[in-house]
Protein backbone atom coordinates (compact mmCIF):
# COMPACT_ATOMS: atom_id res chain seq x y z
CA UNK A 1 0.00 0.00 0.00
CA UNK A 2 1.49 3.37 -0.75
CA UNK A 3 1.55 6.39 1.16
CA UNK A 4 -1.83 7.72 -0.30
CA UNK A 5 -3.56 4.40 0.17
CA UNK A 6 -3.13 4.37 3.70
CA UNK A 7 -3.49 7.90 4.17
CA UNK A 8 -7.08 7.57 2.84
CA UNK A 9 -7.72 4.51 4.82
CA UNK A 10 -7.22 6.46 7.94
CA UNK A 11 -9.47 8.95 6.71
CA UNK A 12 -11.89 6.10 5.63
CA UNK A 13 -11.97 4.26 8.50
CA UNK A 14 -12.31 7.61 11.10
CA UNK A 15 -14.54 9.81 10.02
CA UNK A 16 -17.06 6.67 8.72
CA UNK A 17 -17.03 8.31 4.65
CA UNK A 18 -16.43 6.78 1.05
CA UNK A 19 -13.13 7.31 -0.38
CA UNK A 20 -14.67 9.11 -2.63
CA UNK A 21 -15.55 12.00 -0.84
CA UNK A 22 -12.11 12.77 -0.10
CA UNK A 23 -11.04 15.80 -1.72
CA UNK A 24 -10.44 19.28 -1.35
CA UNK A 25 -13.33 20.01 0.50
CA UNK A 26 -13.04 17.59 3.24
CA UNK A 27 -12.49 19.72 6.09
CA UNK A 28 -13.32 20.40 9.47
CA UNK A 29 -15.93 22.65 9.06
CA UNK A 30 -17.98 20.77 6.56
CA UNK A 31 -17.87 17.33 7.77
CA UNK A 32 -20.20 16.19 10.97
CA UNK A 33 -18.21 14.08 12.27
CA UNK A 34 -15.06 15.82 12.75
CA UNK A 35 -15.08 17.03 15.98
CA UNK A 36 -11.98 16.88 19.00
CA UNK A 37 -12.44 13.38 19.73
CA UNK A 38 -12.08 12.04 15.69
CA UNK A 39 -9.69 15.00 15.14
CA UNK A 40 -7.54 13.34 18.10
CA UNK A 41 -7.90 10.12 17.13
CA UNK A 42 -6.82 11.00 13.17
CA UNK A 43 -3.23 12.65 14.77
CA UNK A 44 -3.43 9.28 16.89
CA UNK A 45 -3.50 7.21 13.53
CA UNK A 46 -1.04 9.01 11.75
CA UNK A 47 1.66 9.47 14.04
CA UNK A 48 1.39 5.28 14.17
CA UNK A 49 0.76 4.72 11.00
CA UNK A 50 3.77 6.90 9.07
CA UNK A 51 5.74 6.56 12.56
CA UNK A 52 6.50 10.81 13.49
CA UNK A 53 5.63 12.87 15.57
CA UNK A 54 3.40 16.30 14.81
CA UNK A 55 4.22 19.24 16.42
CA UNK A 56 1.78 21.24 18.37
CA UNK A 57 1.03 23.89 15.81
CA UNK A 58 0.45 21.00 12.97
CA UNK A 59 -1.69 19.21 15.25
CA UNK A 60 -3.57 22.50 15.37
CA UNK A 61 -3.73 23.42 12.04
CA UNK A 62 -4.35 19.89 10.70
CA UNK A 63 -8.00 20.94 9.47
CA UNK A 64 -8.54 18.94 6.39
CA UNK A 65 -8.19 16.08 3.77
CA UNK A 66 -5.59 18.25 1.49
CA UNK A 67 -3.90 20.42 3.68
CA UNK A 68 -2.95 17.45 6.17
CA UNK A 69 -0.84 16.35 2.91
CA UNK A 70 1.09 19.49 3.02
CA UNK A 71 1.59 19.10 6.32
CA UNK A 72 2.65 15.50 6.17
CA UNK A 73 5.34 16.07 3.82
CA UNK A 74 7.14 18.87 6.29
CA UNK A 75 7.75 15.17 8.17
CA UNK A 76 8.87 13.67 5.33
CA UNK A 77 5.70 11.60 3.99
CA UNK A 78 6.06 11.68 0.95
CA UNK A 79 2.65 11.35 -1.66
CA UNK A 80 3.84 11.14 -5.08
CA UNK A 81 2.70 7.56 -6.61
CA UNK B 1 -32.55 38.12 41.43
CA UNK B 2 -31.53 34.74 39.78
CA UNK B 3 -27.75 34.50 41.25
CA UNK B 4 -27.93 37.92 42.69
CA UNK B 5 -26.72 39.26 39.20
CA UNK B 6 -27.92 42.49 40.10
CA UNK B 7 -25.38 42.61 42.94
CA UNK B 8 -22.64 42.88 40.77
CA UNK B 9 -20.78 45.94 39.39
CA UNK B 10 -23.03 47.13 36.68
CA UNK B 11 -20.16 47.91 34.21
CA UNK B 12 -18.10 45.02 35.28
CA UNK B 13 -17.92 42.70 32.22
CA UNK B 14 -19.85 39.42 32.80
CA UNK B 15 -20.42 37.29 29.79
CA UNK B 16 -18.16 36.91 26.74
CA UNK B 17 -18.77 34.39 23.77
CA UNK B 18 -16.92 33.18 20.47
CA UNK B 19 -18.95 35.02 18.32
CA UNK B 20 -17.94 38.30 19.55
CA UNK B 21 -20.30 39.74 22.22
CA UNK B 22 -18.90 41.46 25.42
CA UNK B 23 -21.86 41.51 27.88
CA UNK B 24 -21.34 43.90 31.42
CA UNK B 25 -23.43 42.30 34.68
CA UNK B 26 -25.76 45.36 33.96
CA UNK B 27 -26.76 44.57 30.23
CA UNK B 28 -27.21 41.15 31.07
CA UNK B 29 -29.72 41.98 33.31
CA UNK B 30 -31.30 43.97 31.24
CA UNK B 31 -31.29 40.73 28.38
CA UNK B 32 -32.18 38.62 30.83
CA UNK B 33 -35.33 40.85 32.01
CA UNK B 34 -36.31 41.12 27.90
CA UNK B 35 -35.73 37.40 27.06
CA UNK B 36 -38.14 36.31 30.40
CA UNK B 37 -40.91 38.92 29.44
CA UNK B 38 -41.25 37.10 26.53
CA UNK B 39 -42.66 33.56 28.32
CA UNK B 40 -45.12 32.90 30.31
CA UNK B 41 -43.87 32.35 34.46
CA UNK B 42 -44.67 28.24 34.95
CA UNK B 43 -44.19 27.34 31.32
CA UNK B 44 -42.20 24.52 30.16
CA UNK B 45 -39.20 25.43 27.82
CA UNK B 46 -36.92 23.17 25.53
CA UNK B 47 -33.48 25.50 25.31
CA UNK B 48 -31.41 24.08 22.43
CA UNK B 49 -27.67 25.19 24.34
CA UNK B 50 -24.76 26.54 22.96
CA UNK B 51 -22.37 28.57 24.97
CA UNK B 52 -23.06 31.84 23.44
CA UNK B 53 -24.43 34.70 25.46
CA UNK B 54 -27.82 34.26 23.30
CA UNK B 55 -28.31 30.75 25.22
CA UNK B 56 -27.32 32.35 28.43
CA UNK B 57 -29.51 35.24 28.02
CA UNK B 58 -32.37 32.80 27.22
CA UNK B 59 -31.28 30.31 30.69
CA UNK B 60 -31.13 33.19 32.63
CA UNK B 61 -34.15 34.91 32.01
CA UNK B 62 -36.27 32.08 32.17
CA UNK B 63 -35.46 31.16 35.13
CA UNK B 64 -35.35 34.51 36.49
CA UNK B 65 -39.37 34.58 35.28
CA UNK B 66 -40.09 31.74 36.79
CA UNK B 67 -40.46 29.34 33.94
CA UNK B 68 -38.77 26.20 33.16
CA UNK B 69 -36.16 25.48 31.10
CA UNK B 70 -35.36 22.18 29.73
CA UNK B 71 -31.47 21.90 29.10
CA UNK B 72 -30.22 20.27 25.65
CA UNK B 73 -27.58 20.12 23.37
CA UNK B 74 -28.46 22.37 19.98
CA UNK B 75 -26.79 19.35 18.81
CA UNK B 76 -29.32 16.47 19.96
CA UNK B 77 -30.35 13.78 17.73
CA UNK B 78 -33.41 14.87 16.05
CA UNK B 79 -35.19 11.67 17.01
CA UNK B 80 -34.80 12.15 20.88
CA UNK B 81 -35.81 15.61 20.46
CA UNK B 82 -38.64 14.70 18.61
CA UNK B 83 -39.33 12.03 21.58
CA UNK B 84 -38.47 14.51 24.18
CA UNK B 85 -41.14 17.06 21.89
CA UNK B 86 -43.91 14.51 22.41
CA UNK B 87 -43.49 13.29 25.77
CA UNK B 88 -43.21 17.15 27.60
CA UNK B 89 -44.88 18.91 24.97
CA UNK B 90 -42.93 22.01 26.18
CA UNK B 91 -45.07 25.63 25.26
CA UNK B 92 -41.37 27.26 24.05
CA UNK B 93 -38.08 26.69 22.63
CA UNK B 94 -35.48 28.50 22.78
CA UNK B 95 -32.67 27.75 19.60
CA UNK B 96 -30.05 28.99 17.42
CA UNK B 97 -31.27 31.08 14.71
CA UNK B 98 -29.99 29.06 12.32
CA UNK B 99 -31.67 25.74 13.81
CA UNK B 100 -34.86 27.47 13.21
CA UNK B 101 -35.72 26.35 9.58
CA UNK B 102 -36.37 22.68 10.93
CA UNK B 103 -39.82 23.66 13.00
CA UNK B 104 -42.28 25.39 11.60
CA UNK B 105 -44.13 26.99 14.77
CA UNK B 106 -44.32 30.66 15.66
CA UNK B 107 -41.62 33.29 16.30
CA UNK B 108 -42.48 35.46 18.64
CA UNK B 109 -38.58 36.97 19.90
CA UNK B 110 -34.78 37.00 19.02
CA UNK B 111 -31.71 38.38 19.96
CA UNK B 112 -28.19 37.34 20.11
CA UNK B 113 -28.55 34.40 17.91
CA UNK B 114 -31.16 33.12 19.36
CA UNK B 115 -34.84 32.38 18.68
CA UNK B 116 -37.86 32.07 20.89
CA UNK B 117 -40.61 29.49 19.20
CA UNK B 118 -43.84 29.03 20.40
CA UNK B 119 -45.59 25.50 19.90
CA UNK B 120 -48.67 26.62 20.93
CA UNK B 121 -48.87 23.87 23.46
CA UNK B 122 -50.81 23.71 26.24
CA UNK B 123 -49.02 25.37 29.35
CA UNK B 124 -49.90 22.75 32.22
CA UNK B 125 -49.32 22.65 36.09
CA UNK B 126 -45.49 22.23 37.12
CA UNK B 127 -44.68 21.48 40.63
CA UNK B 128 -43.70 24.95 42.26
CA UNK B 129 -40.74 24.25 43.47
CA UNK B 130 -39.20 22.89 39.86
CA UNK B 131 -36.86 24.88 38.62
CA UNK B 132 -34.73 23.48 35.87
CA UNK B 133 -34.45 20.15 34.02
CA UNK B 134 -31.58 18.34 32.93
CA UNK B 135 -31.27 14.84 31.34
CA UNK B 136 -29.44 12.33 32.77
CA UNK B 137 -25.84 13.28 31.75
CA UNK B 138 -25.94 10.19 29.60
CA UNK B 139 -26.27 10.04 25.63
CA UNK B 140 -28.08 6.75 25.08
CA UNK B 141 -31.11 8.87 23.90
CA UNK B 142 -32.95 8.40 27.39
CA UNK B 143 -35.96 10.47 27.92
CA UNK B 144 -35.43 10.65 31.39
CA UNK B 145 -34.59 14.29 33.16
CA UNK B 146 -33.45 15.14 36.23
CA UNK B 147 -35.97 17.42 38.15
CA UNK B 148 -33.98 20.86 40.16
CA UNK B 149 -35.45 22.87 42.66
CA UNK B 150 -35.46 26.21 43.42
CA UNK B 151 -32.29 27.00 45.31
CA UNK B 152 -30.39 23.86 43.68
CA UNK B 153 -28.16 25.79 41.33
CA UNK B 154 -27.26 28.94 43.24
CA UNK B 155 -26.19 27.23 46.60
CA UNK B 156 -24.19 24.86 44.55
CA UNK B 157 -22.72 27.88 42.55
CA UNK B 158 -22.47 29.61 45.85
CA UNK B 159 -20.61 26.65 47.46
CA UNK B 160 -18.76 25.09 45.19
CA UNK B 161 -17.09 29.11 45.01
CA UNK B 162 -16.02 28.93 48.39
CA UNK B 163 -14.60 25.66 48.21
CA UNK B 164 -12.24 26.92 44.97
CA UNK B 165 -11.52 30.80 46.73
CA UNK B 166 -12.90 32.14 42.96
CA UNK B 167 -13.01 35.69 43.13
CA UNK B 168 -14.69 38.34 40.40
CA UNK B 169 -10.92 38.61 39.06
CA UNK B 170 -11.48 34.75 37.49
CA UNK B 171 -12.01 34.58 34.00
CA UNK B 172 -13.06 31.06 32.98
CA UNK B 173 -12.67 29.73 30.25
CA UNK B 174 -15.81 27.46 29.25
CA UNK B 175 -15.58 24.91 26.65
CA UNK B 176 -17.95 22.21 28.54
CA UNK B 177 -21.49 22.97 27.71
CA UNK B 178 -23.70 24.03 30.16
CA UNK B 179 -26.50 21.54 29.46
CA UNK B 180 -24.14 19.45 31.09
CA UNK B 181 -24.51 19.86 34.73
CA UNK B 182 -20.60 20.37 35.25
CA UNK B 183 -20.25 23.29 32.46
CA UNK B 184 -23.36 25.09 33.91
CA UNK B 185 -21.81 25.17 37.40
CA UNK B 186 -18.70 26.02 36.04
CA UNK B 187 -21.02 28.99 34.65
CA UNK B 188 -23.08 29.40 37.05
CA UNK B 189 -20.48 29.54 40.20
CA UNK B 190 -18.67 32.30 38.62
CA UNK B 191 -21.50 34.66 37.86
CA UNK B 192 -22.05 34.66 41.37
CA UNK B 193 -18.63 35.50 42.26
CA UNK B 194 -19.16 38.34 39.22
CA UNK B 195 -16.67 37.06 37.38
CA UNK B 196 -15.82 37.58 33.54
CA UNK B 197 -17.45 34.38 31.81
CA UNK B 198 -15.45 33.37 28.77
CA UNK B 199 -17.91 31.25 26.41
CA UNK B 200 -17.02 29.22 23.53
CA UNK B 201 -17.62 26.78 21.65
CA UNK B 202 -14.08 26.01 19.39
CA UNK B 203 -13.40 22.66 20.08
CA UNK B 204 -10.24 21.78 21.97
CA UNK B 205 -8.32 20.77 18.89
CA UNK B 206 -8.72 23.99 17.05
CA UNK B 207 -6.02 26.74 17.01
CA UNK B 208 -9.04 29.26 17.91
CA UNK B 209 -9.81 27.91 21.56
CA UNK B 210 -6.00 28.38 22.06
CA UNK B 211 -5.77 31.76 20.25
CA UNK B 212 -9.36 32.36 22.68
CA UNK B 213 -7.46 31.51 25.61
CA UNK B 214 -4.34 33.46 25.63
CA UNK B 215 -6.18 36.63 23.81
CA UNK B 216 -9.16 36.89 26.33
CA UNK B 217 -6.37 35.79 29.59
CA UNK B 218 -8.50 32.51 31.00
CA UNK B 219 -7.80 32.30 34.14
CA UNK B 220 -9.17 28.30 34.77
CA UNK B 221 -10.27 25.35 32.95
CA UNK B 222 -12.69 22.93 33.97
CA UNK B 223 -12.26 19.85 31.86
CA UNK B 224 -13.09 16.01 31.59
CA UNK B 225 -10.60 13.10 31.57
CA UNK B 226 -10.78 13.47 27.38
CA UNK B 227 -10.14 16.85 27.58
CA UNK B 228 -6.87 16.37 29.36
CA UNK B 229 -6.13 13.82 26.95
CA UNK B 230 -5.97 16.24 23.79
CA UNK B 231 -4.14 18.93 26.52
CA UNK B 232 -1.66 16.29 26.94
CA UNK B 233 -1.41 15.34 23.13
CA UNK B 234 -1.12 19.08 22.29
CA UNK B 235 2.02 19.10 24.50
CA UNK B 236 -0.21 22.08 26.65
CA UNK B 237 2.28 21.75 29.58
CA UNK B 238 5.40 23.51 26.81
CA UNK B 239 2.91 26.62 26.19
CA UNK B 240 3.26 29.55 27.87
CA UNK B 241 -0.16 29.68 29.97
CA UNK B 242 0.91 32.37 32.24
CA UNK B 243 -2.92 33.78 33.20
CA UNK B 244 -4.02 30.21 33.74
CA UNK B 245 -3.64 29.66 37.49
CA UNK B 246 -6.37 26.52 38.33
CA UNK B 247 -6.78 22.98 36.31
CA UNK B 248 -9.91 21.82 37.53
CA UNK B 249 -11.12 18.02 36.66
CA UNK B 250 -14.83 16.58 36.99
CA UNK B 251 -16.79 14.27 34.74
CA UNK B 252 -15.29 10.93 34.82
CA UNK B 253 -11.84 9.01 36.71
CA UNK B 254 -8.68 10.07 35.07
CA UNK B 255 -6.09 7.57 35.08
CA UNK B 256 -3.40 7.85 37.73
CA UNK B 257 -0.93 8.85 35.79
CA UNK B 258 -2.91 11.76 34.31
CA UNK B 259 -3.66 12.46 37.84
CA UNK B 260 -0.06 12.64 38.81
CA UNK B 261 1.28 14.73 35.64
CA UNK B 262 -1.38 17.15 36.04
CA UNK B 263 -0.81 17.30 39.99
CA UNK B 264 2.92 17.54 39.02
CA UNK B 265 2.85 20.40 36.46
CA UNK B 266 0.83 21.80 38.61
CA UNK B 267 3.68 22.14 41.85
CA UNK B 268 6.21 22.88 39.11
CA UNK B 269 4.59 25.88 37.36
CA UNK B 270 2.80 27.24 40.64
CA UNK B 271 -0.87 26.51 39.42
CA UNK B 272 -3.80 25.20 41.44
CA UNK B 273 -4.93 21.46 40.09
CA UNK B 274 -8.21 20.69 41.66
CA UNK B 275 -10.31 17.43 40.33
CA UNK B 276 -13.88 17.12 41.83
CA UNK B 277 -16.92 15.28 41.53
CA UNK B 278 -20.50 15.38 41.04
CA UNK B 279 -23.72 14.15 39.26
CA UNK B 280 -26.23 15.54 37.62
CA UNK B 281 -28.72 14.69 40.89
CA UNK B 282 -26.84 16.84 42.58
CA UNK B 283 -26.55 19.87 40.65
CA UNK B 284 -22.87 19.22 39.63
CA UNK B 285 -20.37 19.23 42.40
CA UNK B 286 -19.95 17.38 45.78
CA UNK B 287 -16.71 17.30 46.57
CA UNK B 288 -12.95 18.28 45.55
CA UNK B 289 -9.63 17.75 46.47
CA UNK B 290 -7.51 20.75 48.15
CA UNK B 291 -4.91 21.65 45.54
CA UNK B 292 -2.60 21.13 48.03
CA UNK B 293 -3.45 17.61 48.01
CA UNK B 294 -3.08 16.78 44.91
CA UNK B 295 0.68 15.55 44.99
CA UNK B 296 -0.10 13.00 47.88
CA UNK B 297 -3.75 11.96 47.14
CA UNK B 298 -3.79 10.28 43.71
CA UNK B 299 -6.78 9.49 42.42
CA UNK B 300 -9.11 11.26 45.66
CA UNK B 301 -12.47 13.31 45.11
CA UNK B 302 -11.21 14.75 48.25
CA UNK B 303 -14.10 16.09 50.61
CA UNK B 304 -17.51 17.37 50.60
CA UNK B 305 -17.63 21.24 49.31
CA UNK B 306 -18.86 23.94 52.34
CA UNK B 307 -22.47 23.08 53.27
CA UNK B 308 -22.68 19.41 52.08
CA UNK B 309 -21.74 15.83 53.65
CA UNK B 310 -20.17 12.59 52.10
CA UNK B 311 -20.76 9.26 53.72
CA UNK B 312 -20.03 5.57 53.38
CA UNK B 313 -23.47 3.21 53.83
CA UNK B 314 -22.97 -0.39 53.43
CA UNK B 315 -25.08 -2.98 51.45
CA UNK B 316 -27.90 -2.69 53.93
CA UNK B 317 -28.27 0.96 53.65
CA UNK B 318 -26.33 1.38 57.29
CA UNK B 319 -23.94 3.91 57.93
CA UNK B 320 -20.42 3.35 57.74
CA UNK B 321 -18.70 4.97 61.36
CA UNK B 322 -15.37 4.09 61.36
CA UNK B 323 -13.00 6.71 59.78
CA UNK B 324 -11.61 4.18 57.16
CA UNK B 325 -14.38 2.41 55.46
CA UNK B 326 -15.41 1.04 51.87
CA UNK B 327 -19.01 1.15 50.83
CA UNK B 328 -21.85 2.93 48.49
CA UNK B 329 -20.89 6.76 48.24
CA UNK B 330 -23.75 8.94 49.29
CA UNK B 331 -24.07 12.24 49.99
CA UNK B 332 -26.01 14.92 51.84
CA UNK B 333 -27.04 18.83 50.69
CA UNK B 334 -29.22 21.85 49.45
CA UNK B 335 -27.82 21.09 45.80
CA UNK B 336 -29.52 17.47 45.72
CA UNK B 337 -32.16 17.60 43.75
CA UNK B 338 -35.98 16.57 43.75
CA UNK B 339 -35.86 13.60 41.56
CA UNK B 340 -36.24 11.76 37.97
CA UNK B 341 -39.00 12.36 35.20
CA UNK B 342 -40.16 10.33 32.68
CA UNK B 343 -43.30 11.94 31.70
CA UNK B 344 -44.67 15.02 32.00
CA UNK B 345 -46.93 14.06 34.43
CA UNK B 346 -43.77 13.65 36.99
CA UNK B 347 -43.51 17.20 36.38
CA UNK B 348 -46.06 17.75 39.48
CA UNK B 349 -43.77 15.38 41.67
CA UNK B 350 -42.40 16.85 44.82
CA UNK B 351 -39.03 16.13 46.28
CA UNK B 352 -38.05 12.65 46.30
CA UNK B 353 -34.90 12.85 47.25
CA UNK B 354 -35.14 14.68 50.31
CA UNK B 355 -31.64 16.19 50.25
CA UNK B 356 -29.60 12.74 50.52
CA UNK B 357 -28.67 11.04 47.25
CA UNK B 358 -27.06 7.91 46.58
CA UNK B 359 -24.65 7.66 43.95
CA UNK B 360 -24.00 4.36 42.85
CA UNK B 361 -20.53 4.83 43.14
CA UNK B 362 -18.18 2.39 45.51
CA UNK B 363 -16.11 4.49 47.49
CA UNK B 364 -13.31 4.53 50.05
CA UNK B 365 -12.54 6.66 52.65
CA UNK B 366 -8.75 7.12 53.92
CA UNK B 367 -7.66 8.43 57.39
CA UNK B 368 -7.54 12.36 56.22
CA UNK B 369 -11.71 11.94 55.61
CA UNK B 370 -10.40 11.94 51.76
CA UNK B 371 -12.82 10.05 49.41
CA UNK B 372 -11.53 7.61 46.19
CA UNK B 373 -14.16 6.41 44.14
CA UNK B 374 -13.14 2.88 43.59
CA UNK B 375 -16.29 1.31 41.11
CA UNK B 376 -19.73 1.25 40.62
CA UNK B 377 -22.80 -0.44 42.29
CA UNK B 378 -24.98 -0.10 38.79
CA UNK B 379 -24.78 -1.24 35.07
CA UNK B 380 -23.41 1.82 34.03
CA UNK B 381 -20.45 2.87 31.77
CA UNK B 382 -18.29 6.11 31.57
CA UNK B 383 -17.31 6.53 27.86
CA UNK B 384 -15.76 9.24 27.16
CA UNK B 385 -17.21 10.54 30.09
CA UNK B 386 -20.65 10.59 28.80
CA UNK B 387 -22.63 8.12 30.94
CA UNK B 388 -24.31 5.22 29.03
CA UNK B 389 -26.56 2.30 30.62
CA UNK B 390 -25.70 -1.07 29.91
CA UNK B 391 -29.49 -2.19 30.44
CA UNK B 392 -31.18 0.53 28.28
CA UNK B 393 -28.39 0.09 25.86
CA UNK B 394 -29.29 -3.69 25.19
CA UNK B 395 -33.00 -2.75 25.43
CA UNK B 396 -32.57 -0.60 22.34
CA UNK B 397 -30.68 -2.96 20.55
CA UNK B 398 -33.41 -5.86 20.99
CA UNK B 399 -36.45 -3.77 20.38
CA UNK B 400 -34.07 -2.40 17.03
CA UNK B 401 -33.49 -5.79 15.72
CA UNK B 402 -35.59 -8.39 17.41
CA UNK B 403 -32.08 -10.12 18.61
CA UNK B 404 -30.48 -11.55 21.66
CA UNK B 405 -28.07 -9.45 23.25
CA UNK B 406 -26.14 -8.31 26.45
CA UNK B 407 -24.17 -5.02 27.02
CA UNK B 408 -21.13 -5.55 29.18
CA UNK B 409 -17.50 -4.09 28.75
CA UNK B 410 -15.12 -1.20 30.99
CA UNK B 411 -15.37 2.98 30.81
CA UNK B 412 -12.69 2.15 27.68
CA UNK B 413 -14.92 0.66 25.71
CA UNK B 414 -18.58 -1.27 25.97
CA UNK B 415 -18.61 -4.94 24.57
CA UNK B 416 -21.77 -5.96 22.83
CA UNK B 417 -22.79 -9.68 22.73
CA UNK B 418 -24.95 -10.96 20.01
CA UNK B 419 -25.90 -14.00 18.26
CA UNK B 420 -27.10 -12.99 15.38
CA UNK B 421 -23.98 -12.94 12.69
CA UNK B 422 -25.26 -10.91 9.56
CA UNK B 423 -26.43 -7.89 12.28
CA UNK B 424 -22.82 -7.28 13.29
CA UNK B 425 -22.02 -3.88 11.31
CA UNK B 426 -25.79 -2.63 11.55
CA UNK B 427 -25.50 -3.25 15.53
CA UNK B 428 -22.33 -1.15 16.05
CA UNK B 429 -23.43 1.92 13.62
CA UNK B 430 -27.08 1.95 15.30
CA UNK B 431 -25.94 1.82 18.91
CA UNK B 432 -22.84 4.81 17.81
CA UNK B 433 -25.97 6.97 16.48
CA UNK B 434 -27.93 6.64 19.57
CA UNK B 435 -24.94 7.44 21.90
CA UNK B 436 -23.77 9.90 19.66
CA UNK B 437 -20.44 8.40 20.58
CA UNK B 438 -17.29 6.98 18.00
CA UNK B 439 -17.94 3.50 17.20
CA UNK B 440 -13.94 2.28 18.44
CA UNK B 441 -16.08 2.94 21.77
CA UNK B 442 -17.98 -0.24 21.30
CA UNK B 443 -16.77 -3.82 20.22
CA UNK B 444 -19.60 -6.14 19.06
CA UNK B 445 -19.10 -10.23 19.34
CA UNK B 446 -21.10 -12.49 17.88
CA UNK B 447 -21.38 -15.36 20.29
CA UNK B 448 -22.83 -18.89 19.95
CA UNK B 449 -24.59 -18.09 23.37
CA UNK B 450 -25.00 -15.26 25.72
CA UNK B 451 -24.55 -17.14 28.79
CA UNK B 452 -26.95 -17.43 31.60
CA UNK B 453 -27.15 -18.60 35.33
CA UNK B 454 -29.90 -20.78 36.50
CA UNK B 455 -32.31 -18.37 37.35
CA UNK B 456 -31.78 -17.09 33.60
CA UNK B 457 -29.50 -13.91 34.57
CA UNK B 458 -26.56 -12.74 31.99
CA UNK B 459 -23.19 -13.75 33.28
CA UNK B 460 -21.74 -10.51 32.47
CA UNK B 461 -18.23 -10.70 33.63
CA UNK B 462 -18.10 -14.43 32.39
CA UNK B 463 -18.90 -13.20 28.98
CA UNK B 464 -16.22 -10.51 29.22
CA UNK B 465 -13.78 -12.48 30.84
CA UNK B 466 -14.52 -15.26 27.64
CA UNK B 467 -14.70 -13.40 25.02
CA UNK B 468 -13.06 -9.63 25.89
CA UNK B 469 -10.09 -10.50 28.56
Amino acid sequence: MNNREKYNEIFVSIFGVKEEQLDGTFNFNNIESWDSMTHLMLIGELEEIFDIMLETDDILHFGGYQNGMTILKKYGVDFAD
Amino acid sequence: MFLDLDKQKKDALALIDNEDNRITYGELVKLMNAVGEQVEPRSLIFMLCKNTVGSMAGYLGFIEHEAVPVMLNAKIDPDLLQNLLDLYTPAYIWMPVEEEEHFEYEKVFEIYGYVLLKTGNKIYSLNEQLQLCMTTSGSTGSPKLVRYKKGNLELNAKNVAIAFGWTEKERPICDLGMQYTMGLNVINTHLYVGATVLLTTYNLMSGEFWDYIKRERATNFTGVPFSYDIFYRLHFEQMDLPDLQTLSQGGGKLTDDRFIQLAEYAQKTGKRFIPSFGTTETSARMACLPAELACIKTGSIGRAIPGGELFLIDENGNVLTDPVAEGEMCYRGPNVTMGYAICKEDLKKGDEFHGVYRTGDLARRDEDGCYFVTGRLSRFLKLLSYRVSLDQSERLIQQEFNIECACAGTDKRMNIYITDERKKDEVLEFISKKTNLFKNQFKVFVVSEIFRNDSGKIQYKVLDSTYAG
